[in-house]
């Protein structure tokens, strides 16, 4: 359970004279669920975004199972297992929420290119899509189309689109925003479900210090581009740096 | 509205066209020809359009291709009309490879333009090499031999009436090609580029393949209705290649509905028929026309289809597979 997912050496990021991402040097290790958190501008979505390929790196490796994929297109990135869930709902708006899901599942057995071949005969696609959908809590709503669901569930749905494409690491961008208390338990219990069968490693950015220190098993926390602090739960919650800048009273109570 | 529907709303079409093939005056067989090679070029164009939601202005030079190059070989070579056919819709299919290449690198108004530049490069081109081309004459004297198959027997295509029932066979077959095109796992890939072409990469899809393949697919059926064109009247013009004949499947989808699978073709109906009597009042068909396409963009949007999917219920744009479900 020790295997390095993806290592970066000394990536970096400007945006003209502010630095998002400072020579960063990070490892994600396989079942290691970690946390990134940090005050608003300090890096965090940045960081997803130069790992996911959104963004272009300004100098810096990143080393994803071995190979380099500093310079690889998003695609070829995520067919490798490195995925991510967005921020914001990104999901296919006029699509019903299984077409949402079966793209993903196509693209990860080879079959998106079948052009001659029915849709509906795909049966091994269509089981995979309906066990994403079980698995989110969407089986209901399976033929709504995505637009006419409620917030909650089209964030449940972004999740279980970064799912079907069966990542190795999986970045999830505040997985819990805009859901309710119903929804957010359910979600955590998943998470921390598949994390323990160790099929994807997570890696959460969030804002929620609970959902933070209830679920992972480490914590990286980002400062204006900086790593101020890296271990587990309880040494972040006691790190005096973290405290100081982005802490504050919340722990101290 | 739902798939069963969609194929008795089309076999009642086919019913209609081939009463006209048997029945109707050679006047009304040559409009109806028109009309399906029209819908031929609209519904391959909506492969692109609709599906991915790339607009180019470049088709013609493709509807172009496929209808000098079975010129040339006819009147160089061969005069067999399937070999012609297919001799035509691959060299469209290869020059939509070529500039579709340079073309889906780019989207929206880049895309455009980029299609653009290169339909005008066609048609100059076209226009200028008259030892090859003929250049404003164009190329005469195509010749509609028989279809033989082996020396066993022969089917003639001599009258416009026999060639009508080719080009029947050839539309039905692509509506059946572009039907499966449009309900396979490609049909829904290119459903997600056009609902979010950036969530697409995050899938997993290679989006550019998927652009490219959808170009040369759409590329090709124009390539096929130019070469039918060039059988039709026994003749080429540059002005195939003419970028304003780039913008007849886009008026004609429009008309019909973008959102519909069936919209081109209906388009494309309304289209010619109402040019047709247009024309037999008023030279300026253009300015009436102009005015009559206004009404529809504007107070009919989603097309004609689309006002009658909500007027029987269904909701034109629903999902991939409702999508193509309509008529």
């Amino acid at each position: 359970m020790s295997d390095i997912l993806l290592q970066i050496e000394n990536l970096s990021k400007r945006f003209g004279m502010v630095c998002t991402a400072r020579e960063l040097n990070l490892s994600f290790q396989e079942g290691v669920l970690t946390s990134i958190i940090g005050p608003n501008g300090a890096g965090k979505s940045t960081l997803v975004n130069l790992l996911s390929g959104s963004l272009a790196v300004d100098s810096g490796r990143i080393i994803f199972l071995g190979r380099d994929i500093t310079r690889a297109p998003i695609y070829k990135r995520v067919s490798m297992g490195l995925g991510r869930s967005f921020q914001v709902v990104n999901v296919f708006p006029q699509l019903t929420v299984f077409e949402n899901v079966e793209i993903p599942v196509l693209a990860y057995e080879g079959k998106a290119s079948r052009f001659f071949r029915a849709l509906s005969g795909e049966e091994k696609a269509g089981e995979e899509v309906s066990a994403v959908l079980e698995m989110v809590g969407l089986t209901p709503v399976a033929d709504l189309v995505a637009s006419k669901l409620s917030h909650g569930d089209q964030r449940l749905l972004e999740i279980g689109i970064a799912l079907a494409s069966k990542p190795r690491l999986l970045f999830l961008d505040e997985p819990t925003a805009g859901m309710n208390p119903v929804e957010r338990v359910r979600i955590l219990q998943n998470i921390r479900t598949l994390s323990q069968r160790g099929k994807t490693t997570f890696v959460i950015i969030e804002h929620d210090m609970d959902i933070v220190f209830s679920l992972s098993d480490r914590v990286v926390v980002l400062h204006r581009g900086d790593i101020i602090g890296d271990g587990p739960p309880e040494e972040i919650k006691a790190n005096a740096e973290v405290r100081e800048v982005y802490l504050g009273e919340e722990v101290l109570e | 509205m739902r798939g069963r529907w969609g194929v008795i709303a089309f076999l009642a079409w086919l019913a209609i066209l081939l009463a006209v093939g048997l029945f109707a005056g050679r006047f009304y067989i040559y409009i109806t020809t028109r009309i399906i090679l029209l819908s031929i070029f609209a519904m391959g164009y909506n492969v692109l359009f609709g599906r991915t939601g790339l607009l180019s202005f470049g088709h013609a030079s493709f509807y172009a291709m496929g209808a000098y190059a079975l010129a040339l070989l006819n009147l160089h070579a061969i005069q067999s009309p399937l070999l012609g056919l297919l001799v035509g819709v691959l060299s469209a299919a290869l020059l939509a490879l070529i500039i579709g290449f340079f073309c889906v690198r780019h989207t929206e108004i880049y895309f455009a333009m980029l299609t653009l530049a290169f339909g005008m490069m066609v048609f100059s081109l076209i226009w200028n090499i008259r030892s090859v081309t003929g250049g404003d004459d164009g190329l005469y004297g195509i010749m509609r031999e028989p279809i033989s198959f082996f020396g066993l027997f022969e089917i003639p295509l001599g009258t416009d009436r026999q060639f009508y029932f080719l080009v029947l066979v050839v539309f039905a077959a692509s509506v059946w090609f572009l039907r499966r095109l449009a309900r396979s796992p490609f049909g829904l890939i290119l459903s997600g580029i056009r609902e979010n072409d950036q969530r697409m990469e995050f899938a997993a899809v290679n989006i550019k393949n998927y652009r490219l393949a959808a170009f040369v697919i759409s590329g090709a059926f124009a390539g096929l209705a130019g070469s039918l064109e060039a059988l039709l009247e026994s003749a080429t013009s540059p002005f195939m290649a003419h970028w304003s004949h780039s913008a007849e499947p886009i008026l004609v989808t429009l008309i019909g509905g973008v959102g519909s699978f069936a919209g081109p073709l209906v388009g494309s109906v309304i289209f010619l028929a109402l040019r047709e009597i247009i024309e037999r009042f008023t030279e300026n068909w253009m300015l009436w026309f102009g005015v009559i396409l206004l009404i529809i963009i504007i107070g009919f949007r989603g097309g004609v289809m689309g006002v009658f999917s909500t007027l029987t219920g269904g909701d034109a744009r629903t999902s991939a597979q409702g999508h193509d479900d309509h008529v």
